[in-house]
């Protein structure tokens, strides 16, 4: 009995840690590339973007979870898709009544939440797998792992393109801002710094 | 009958999730309608406020004014009389929206009470590249359209800033979306005096008039 209950800790932990490096979405899964490259231009868009990928993850995590064992095999994806779409027409809806310019400052990439490749992975890979705990747990690993990925890249682009993190001054007076930075182009090379960094950092693990 | 059976096993959790996650999205869309309608109203005052600084209210005046746009295509925008403490009209403000470089961009646009001079205008959404098209909500551009003529406006590359005319001086790296906003002007400003003078609220200018005798004399 009690090695039962250690190895679900052990199963909750490793769940919940694997999206946060091992199978992190951005760095080791190259998932959710879209909102990664696209807001992340400064931290503030970029948590947002983050929780309300854990709000629709976790929701959509739940309720696969609880209807897998009635899906069809062949309509399963549509069943999913609906899930989700649900859910990010809710958070989208929250946005706009509660954080109106957060809303227009990430546009139509609330709504691209719907074919972010994570949420659809972690509903085929997990979710429809497993039951309601390790289902939440996988959200919120894959849900923090995504945000904090997404906040690193903006907190650099955001340093290097205005000199401040979440607007307050950061850089000396000196400091000239590199405005490629808070373009796609920025995007793009600190994507590929950093996914180099972490491949590094990998390997010298293993 | 059989086919019939053989669909609703196939598909019945699928009937039963639509209409329950559509009951869901419409419980919450019921719930925050009014905040997200409140918050476009409020965002819209805030920048007529910003525009016309003597404004303390803003009505409807003339609603569904239709704009003709390209291949056919007609949008619709409202015009708000603007007025100032003691209930007097002050000008008048409307929504403008055009293409920009990357987006749609949507403007709001003030003139005075006679339709002669613009007040200015405040970008109510865009998404032009940050760093260069995002300039069109910068001081520079925005000063060269307080006190201009509310008639044809035109975009150059070069020229004084601070000259109050309708000639617009381009923020330089952001050309296209300086002309889109010019366009979008040029595009609203006269089907909006036609309206004011079709409703009454204004009278035809010197100019408009020498226009309109002209073409009378033809």
């Amino acid at each position: 009995m009690a090695n039962k209950s250690m190895d679900s800790a052990s199963i909750y932990k490793q769940t919940l840690l694997a999206g946060l490096w091992r199978e992190n979405p951005v760095f080791r899964l190259l998932l959710g590339m879209c909102p990664t490259l696209a807001v992340t231009a400064a931290v503030k868009p970029a948590l947002t973007m983050g929780l309300c990928v854990i709000f629709v993850l976790l929701c959509s995590n739940i309720v696969v979870s609880l209807m897998r064992n009635l899906l069809k095999p062949h309509l399963r994806i549509l069943m999913f898709t609906l899930t989700i779409a649900t859910f990010v027409t809710i958070a989208d809806l929250f946005l706009k009544a509660f954080a109106l310019r957060m809303s227009e400052t990430l546009g139509p990439y609330v709504p691209l939440i719907i074919v972010n490749c994570i949420i659809i992975c972690r509903a085929e890979a997990c979710a429809s797998k497993n039951g309601l705990v390790v289902s939440i747990i996988d959200a919120l690993g894959m849900g923090v792992g995504f945000t904090l990925t997404l906040c690193v890249l903006a907190g650099v682009r955001e340093l290097l393109s205005t000199g401040k993190i979440f607007e307050a001054q950061v850089m000396p007076d000196w400091f000239v801002p590199w405005a490629a930075m808070s373009m796609p182009v920025g995007a793009f090379i600190t994507l590929g710094l950093l996914l180099g960094l972490v491949n590094a950092v990998s390997k010298r693990k293993a | 009958m059989l086919k019939i059976k053989h669909f609703i096993q196939q598909s019945w959790l699928l009937i039963a999730a639509s209409f329950l996650f559509g009951l869901l999205i419409a419980v919450t869309n019921a719930g925050l309608d009014e905040r997200i309608k409140q918050n476009e109203k409020d965002k819209l005052n805030d920048l007529m406020k910003a525009l016309v600084t003597d404004a303390n209210d803003f009505k409807i005046e003339i609603e569904g004014v239709q704009i003709p746009g390209k291949r056919g295509r007609v949008t619709e925008t409202d015009i708000y009389k603007v007025l100032d403490d003691d209930g007097n009209r002050i000008g008048f403000a409307f929504v403008a929206v055009g293409p920009g470089f990357a987006d749609k961009i949507k403007l709001v646009i003030a003139v005075d009470d006679r339709c002669e001079k613009f007040f200015g205008f405040k970008v109510l959404s865009s998404n032009e590249t940050p760093g260069f098209g995002d300039k069109i909500k910068e001081d520079y551009l925005g000063e060269q359209f307080k006190g201009a003529p509310a008639g044809e406006l035109e975009l150059v590359k070069a020229g004084k800033v601070e000259e109050v005319d309708s000639k617009i001086v381009a923020i330089s790296g952001a050309t296209v979306s300086s002309e889109a906003v010019v366009k979008i002007f040029n595009t609203y400003i006269d089907r909006v005096r036609e309206q004011l003078q079709a409703k009454g609220f204004i009278h035809a200018t010197k100019a408009l008039r020498h226009e309109e005798n002209k073409s009378e004399l033809k």
